[in-house]
């Protein structure tokens, strides 16, 4: 009676005992998510100021709101043209992923399934170039860019420089080596008798390709699709460099058109950066599944 | 469990959100792809040089294109309202690339060096001699010819190259004063100094009066080096501060010891912990009156306006205090020029050069000019026959200023090469000196002097 008088006691001070290390996790976790947050919602609000308004109020950027509305969104909207930025971006980031999960998926494809002695080797050069810091490149790829023709709707200057279509191939370029090496990670755990019973049954190649193998590997192009929407769209380097023309820009490089000659309104900055950090942040919260089994895919061998 | 139900409904949002998305994209593809498809320049290079002139008219055929780093929303509306009165007068409809100006300059030399507009924006002084000599920009002697009379010799002096061609058309200026606010000098019964003791004595006064006497930041790096122009200018001259920008002068010269020493007395007077503050957080000073003088250049009057419109009628300014020495009549002060300028190596500009240089022409009025101060009163006109009725009053008595200086500079960093300007060098060592004024000078001034005979040899100069 007295060892269940004591279980007793003790159930209920270890629920005690839980409930408070319980709270004090919430307590923590909940700090760190409001440092975290910090920055983003710190702009959120600056974004939703006057700057005329924060300016005249001795404390700045720290003092309680008088007015809060949207027209430094309208603002960013119309008179920074944004509109035709997200196009840009869109034009430049969906080729590029689609471009890239094609070529990497017929590589890793190729290395995967058949062998022909320099497999590891082609693997390896593919993932080393992916070292590479895209820094080191610029000067000659910027000479060069200079120098490669390009035909006509491709290109309105019959350059590789200052055009959508260069920006498309030096992402592709720059990606295909991560993703292939990925890919065939993954390609590499399937059952090695689909493919063999596809064979039997005649199939050829392409047939293997595309009908057996795309298929099975669609969660791991998914995954692989959604890092690569943010890297790209996260771009400022390539856009920067490569461009010329102000209108062609990226959402990320355009951001600069907020900044004045000599004045620059903080408030409106803050309105553009959220915006321009917007449509990544809807699709992390969408795909966020996949965004996380990106980060381990190809981790395991099977 | 709960929590995963209701993750599921944000997702299920998030979906229908995305679903908009997808579809806008769309949407701004059918708007825009008809101004896209108007873009391209490419084809004017095949086209045959189409501006023959015509005898009677100033129609113009072909394309022209225009770099244009003027991409504040007003400048915007100033550059486009110049070029639909160019379109107006001669069909010609200017194809403008806008690139926000900081970026502009950061990639000029990519810019020039590969496929650039045939017409673009830059500045006088040595940042116009550097890539005149380098072969990145077309001399336009005969262009000048034509519109010379309008300018004065302060502006003409400012587009010549290191070969004696002339390479710009000056189309902007703005000048270095010192700014007051009226009303605090007229309750506070302040008067305006004309000399440094004045200056010292009114920055006591201040002081005991609980202000800020001179706002100051130097976060940006740029600010500090107006004020060693104007302390040069006015104790050591205009022939010595050139001297010094271009290396004929050294910096371990006792002379430019003198500049610092006398700016030293100054800095006590400044804004606690200026290093870290921008020019914009040093203007909203003076605009709340916590600050008496600031020393900027008159674009400040637009982060005035935006702060506190009632406070812009507010401003004035006066030239910096002079020293009472011989160096007194010069009147010297950092006014930056703007100019337009033809490329080289833009690939239709031997179909375009025509119409290029009929461009420049047009910016050399002072009725063209007048629409960009119209947008944006920070662009002061150089033309000589521009309508100085239809400027405000602080512009009227900046060009009154201006016009009695008898030796004007561009401004530190537009008057020495570019590598000895930057955040490296002398707004490193400006900051040096700002943070100890009272270190061992003639250290710094050695060590300014090393770095400057450390750079590579550049031929032009």
């Amino acid at each position: 009676m007295s060892v269940t008088v004591m279980a007793g006691q003790r159930t209920a001070h270890n629920v005690a005992r839980r409930r408070l290390s319980r709270g004090a996790l919430y307590v923590f976790l909940t700090v760190l998510a409001l440092i975290f947050l910090w920055p983003l919602l710190y702009a959120a609000y600056t974004s939703l100021r006057p700057y005329g308004e924060v300016v005249a109020n001795p404390n700045g950027f720290f003092s309680t709101p008088a007015t809060l509305n949207l027209n430094n969104y309208f603002f960013v909207w119309n008179g920074g043209n944004y509109p035709q930025f997200y196009l840009n971006t869109a034009l430049i980031t969906i080729p590029a992923v689609i471009l890239t999960l094609w070529i990497s998926s017929m590589v890793a494809f190729t290395i995967s399934r058949f062998n022909w002695g320099f497999n590891m080797l082609v693997l390896m050069i593919f993932t080393a170039g992916n070292l590479l810091p895209p820094q080191v490149i610029i000067v000659p790829l910027y000479r060069l860019y200079n120098l490669i023709p390009v035909p006509a709707p491709l290109s309105d200057n019959g350059l590789m420089y200052d055009q959508i279509i260069g920006l498309i191939l030096i992402h592709t370029t720059f990606q295909t080596g991560f993703c292939s090496f990925v890919l065939s990670n993954y390609m590499k755990t399937l059952s090695k008798e689909l493919v063999e019973a596809a064979m039997i049954d005649g199939a050829g190649v392409f047939t293997i390709y595309a009908r057996v193998i795309m298929p099975l590997v669609r969660p791991a192009l998914a995954a692989l699709g959604t890092l690569l929407f943010v890297w790209i769209y996260n771009d400022f380097f390539w856009s920067v460099m490569l461009f010329k023309s102000g209108d062609k820009r990226p959402i990320t490089a355009a951001l600069n058109n907020l900044q004045g000659t000599f004045f620059t309104d903080p408030t409106v900055v803050a309105a553009g950066s959220l915006m321009a950090a917007i449509p990544t942040i809807v699709l992390y919260l969408i795909l966020q599944r996949y965004f996380i089994s990106g980060l381990t895919l190809g981790s395991a061998k099977g | 469990m709960d929590s995963q139900v209701t993750r599921r409904e944000v997702l299920k949002k998030g979906l229908i959100g995305a679903a908009g998305l997808t579809v806008l994209p769309s949407v701004i593809a059918a708007c825009s792809t008809s101004s896209a498809t108007t873009a391209p320049t490419a084809a004017a290079a095949t086209q045959a040089p189409a501006a023959t002139p015509t005898p009677n008219a100033n129609i113009l055929t072909g394309k022209l294109t225009l770099g244009n780093n003027h991409s504040d929303a007003s400048d915007l509306k100033g550059v486009n309202a110049i070029n639909d009165a160019f379109k107006a007068l001669t069909t010609l409809a200017v194809t403008t690339n806008t690139v926000d100006h900081n970026t502009f300059q950061d990639q000029i030399n990519n810019y020039l060096g590969a496929t650039p507009d045939d017409v673009f924006f830059w500045f006088s002084g040595y940042r116009m001699r550097f890539f005149a000599d380098k072969g990145l920009a077309t001399a336009i002697d005969d262009t000048w010819a034509k519109v010379s009379s309008n300018f004065t010799a302060g502006f003409a002096n400012a587009v010549v190259g290191n070969d004696k061609k002339v390479y710009g058309i000056p189309v902007d200026y703005y000048p270095w004063c010192v700014f007051y606010r009226k009303t605090l000098f007229a309750d506070k019964k302040y008067t305006i100094p004309a000399t440094w003791d004045d200056l010292i004595t009114l920055c006591k006064k201040m002081q005991t009066d609980g202000l800020t006497p001179i706002a100051f930041s130097d976060k940006d790096g740029w600010p500090a080096m107006g004020t060693f122009d104007i302390l040069n200018l006015r104790m050591n001259g205009y022939d010595f501060h050139v001297g010094l920008m271009t290396g004929a002068q050294k910096w371990t010269d006792p002379k430019v010891t003198a500049v610092f020493q006398k700016w030293a007395t100054l800095i006590p007077f400044y804004t606690h912990g200026y290093a870290g503050l921008t020019w914009q957080q040093a203007c909203d000073t003076l605009v709340r009156k916590t600050a008496g003088l600031f020393f900027l250049g008159l674009f400040m009057t637009g982060e005035v306006a935006t702060v506190d419109a009632t406070a812009s009628a507010d401003i004035d300014f006066f030239p910096f205090p002079f020293m009472g020495n011989s160096f007194d009549a010069e009147q010297a002060l950092d006014a930056p020029i703007d100019i337009a300028m033809i490329s080289a190596k833009s690939p239709n500009l031997a179909a375009d050069l025509v119409n290029a240089k009929a461009y420049m022409e047009f910016w050399a009025k002072g009725s063209t000019q007048l629409l960009m101060y119209q947008a944006n009163n920070g662009f002061i006109p150089t033309a000589s026959d521009a309508d100085t009725t239809k400027f405000d009053v602080l512009t009227q008595k900046a060009v009154q200023i201006v016009s009695k200086a008898q030796k004007i500079t561009q401004f530190l960093d537009r008057d020495t090469r570019p590598d000895f300007a930057g955040a490296n060098a002398m707004q490193s060592f400006l900051l040096n000196f700002l943070n100890a004024p009272t270190q061992d000078l003639a250290k710094l001034q050695a060590s300014i002097q090393a770095f400057w005979d450390a750079l590579p040899v550049y031929a032009g100069n």
